[in-house]
């Protein structure tokens, strides 16, 4: 191998990681599970048979229509293929999912981060802040928040705004889904800020920045994964749930959506809830497994 | 010859909520330039925080809160934050007792060395890397190529110390501070790292400060050897007066609970090894007077009240003991009117940097 090349393989405890992660089952399927989400909404969206807001089905009084060679899934009350829909709700999903935990990843890492190296004062209040956001009730909170907003963008410049509602609905899990994250970060900070290498690299000289983004944050980062690989899969559930209840937004596909507006139905057409029903279990299951692989796989008690 | 580095009544409290402890409470030591100073004490006597101390890196709640730090005839507590950092790990460096947790696990060995130089001598990573291989050529390691590409977890104990050590030589330090460099390690890579550590301290005109609290290693060592107690200095001499001539009382039970080879342990003459009896205090509360008074054979009452001052009884002898003719000083807290440190002694820390000061920058290769 070339000295670039080895250059570039991946950190000693990384690589460490990702092969035990190999041999542990249930977090590669897991990741089985996860990539082919990600696959469908990468290419699905070429593959689908029909266009995503077709109802043509409506019209030649093909809806509520059982699985067939014409429609794989069936089709919808509305006429919608729901072999269509759910590929369509796929990249939905994963905006959500990832997007939320992007935000609550970087305040919760911000937050939990200053909070456990400096400690003191800061980490008292802000860990005070991180229990007051912890106890609100997050589901209410969105609910009443997407309709009060839903409510004033009416006739301004914001309603022009393309997916307003998702991205309220992916910001507002974000902004109440840090605590989590905080708490575990405000930990792995506490742990690694005594640790000797951190005290060795600042009798080196490193500065405050060195020590936290290049000594304390990557041997974080492990941990921080396994939350952050479970919020993804709890964000995507929330806003099924929020979708569900009705609140979500019109103009995505979204298979929380799905569900709501086919649930009345489930007896005439139950191929219409159980297909974007699966999509959220499957997703859902494959995040959480990976999560539970990836803390086996980067627990240092259970090396072998 | 003048001093590389003078610590002079050095002070490290702890603040803790229940109170302050005087950890340490007037350590003096010098090290003159490419010699070894043995810091020899129990442990908890404030060995690890002295040396630390010398970095200005204690650890909350510690705080340097007296003395004074100079090192090539610097301020070190007048610097401010950068260039302290600036002589961090350039002039001055440290290795660890620990090996196995002082490097990085998700880094590179390369990549811990590399950073080094690129903070301190802006080098190219090409030339850096250059510089890192032959400092692990320096230490002994075989290939050193290919361990630069390694991580620490695929190292022996003895070949991350030799790591630890390239680390602390990259920057032509002036001075190594050596944490107990080698009480991790088994006894055979023990001898090799002293060996090392000598060899290299020769070779590249360091001056060192061994820490320790193993009486052999010092005495292989060492050239002269200060020996602190409960954070403070008891003595300090050449390596053969504190072994053939040792005065402070301290320092003597230090020795006599030192195994000794020509010793037949078990006959007349040594029964047993001796120990000093009793246990070092709590520093949160200090012994009043001298700090070794409860445990010392020789104590008498004007030691539980005066604090023996150092007194240099022979050339380059220091003790401070009142039976060996240190003068007394009462003791801070008690109801002497007009003693000046009584009270907690406080200092200003000016922030200026060395320019500030009217002094030409440290040169860290002269």
């Amino acid at each position: 191998m070339t000295a670039v090349a080895q250059h570039l393989r991946p950190p000693g405890q990384l690589r460490q990681g990702w092969r035990r992660l190999r041999r542990n089952r249930s977090g590669m399927l897991g990741l089985i599970l996860i990539t082919i989400v990600v696959l469908t909404a990468a290419i699905g969206p070429w593959l689908a048979p029909y266009a995503p807001n077709d109802q043509s089905a409506m019209l030649s009084f093909a809806a509520h229509g059982s699985p067939s060679w014409a429609h794989p899934f069936g089709t919808d009350r509305n006429g919608y293929d729901v072999l269509t829909r759910v590929i369509y709700g796929a990249p939905t999903a994963l905006a959500v999912g990832l997007g939320a935990m992007l935000v609550a990843s970087l305040i919760g890492v911000l937050v939990g981060g200053i909070s456990g190296y400096l400690g003191g004062l800061a980490d008292e209040l802000l860990m005070r802040l991180t229990e007051f956001f912890l106890v609100i009730p997050v589901f209410v909170m969105i609910l009443a928040v997407v309709r009060l907003f839903g409510i004033v963008v009416v006739g301004t410049w914001l309603e022009r705004v393309p997916f307003l509602n998702l991205s309220t609905i992916v910001l507002l899990l974000g902004l109440f889904g840090w605590p989590p994250i905080a708490r575990l970060a405000r930990a792995e900070f506490l742990r690694l800020k005594g640790m000797d290498f951190v005290e060795a690299a600042r009798c080196i000289g490193a500065q405050p920045r060195d020590i936290l983004f290049r000594h304390i944050l990557p041997n974080a980062l492990p941990s921080l994964g396994v939350v952050i690989a479970l919020g993804i899969g709890g964000a995507i559930l929330s806003e099924s749930m929020i979708s569900f209840l009705g609140f979500g937004d019109p103009k995505a596909i979204s298979w929380g959506q799905l569900l709501y507006f086919n649930y009345q139905v489930l007896r005439v057409s139950p191929w219409a809830v159980l297909a974007p029903g699966g999509a959220i279990f499957i997703t859902v299951l494959g995040f959480n497994l990976l999560a539970d692989g990836l803390s086996d796989a980067f627990n240092p008690r259970l090396k072998q | 010859m003048t001093d590389l580095l003078t610590v002079d009544a050095l002070k490290v409290h702890f603040f803790t909520q229940s109170g302050v402890a005087p950890a340490i409470d007037g350590i003096d030591f010098a090290i003159r330039p490419r010699e070894t100073l043995g810091l020899v004490g129990e442990s908890g006597s404030g060995k690890t925080m002295a040396s630390l101390a010398v970095l200005r890196l204690v650890p909350p709640p510690a705080r340097i809160v007296g003395g004074s730090l100079r090192f090539r005839g610097h301020d070190l507590l007048a610097l401010d934050a950068t260039a302290m950092r600036g002589l961090r790990g350039k002039s001055i460096a440290m290795i660890f007792q620990n090996p196995a947790f002082s490097l990085n696990p998700i880094l590179s060995v390369g990549a811990q060395l590399i950073e080094i130089l690129r903070w301190h001598e802006r080098v190219s990573r090409t030339a850096a890397r250059d510089r890192a291989a032959e400092l692990l050529r320096l230490v002994g390691i075989a290939d050193p190529l290919h361990r630069l590409r390694q991580f620490p977890h695929e190292l022996s104990g003895g070949m991350k110390q030799r790591i630890c050590i390239a680390r602390a030589l990259l920057c032509n330090p002036a001075l190594i501070l050596a944490d107990e460099p080698t009480t991790n390690l088994d006894v055979t890579i023990q001898a090799q790292i002293l060996d090392l550590l000598e060899e290299l301290r020769e070779r590249l005109h360091m001056a060192m400060l061994l820490v320790s609290h193993d009486m052999g290693l010092v005495a292989r060592m060492a050239h002269r050897i200060t020996v602190v107690y409960a954070g403070r200095t008891c003595e300090t001499a050449d390596v053969r007066s504190i072994f053939h001539a040792p005065l402070h009382p301290y320092t003597r039970a230090l020795l006599d609970s030192t195994p000794r080879v020509d010793h037949d342990y078990g006959h007349e003459a040594h029964p047993t090894l001796r120990t000093i009896g009793g246990r070092i205090p709590n520093l949160a509360a200090p012994p009043s007077g001298c700090r070794f008074h409860p445990r010392c054979p020789e104590a008498t009452a004007e030691c539980a009240q005066l604090r023996p001052e150092p007194i240099q009884v022979a050339p380059g002898h220091i003790v401070s003991c009142l039976k060996r003719g240190s003068p007394g000083v009462p003791n801070a807290g008690l109801p002497t009117l007009g003693v000046p440190d009584a009270g907690l002694p406080t200092m200003e820390l000016p922030a200026v940097g060395l320019a500030a000061m009217g002094a030409p920058p440290v040169d860290p290769t002269a």
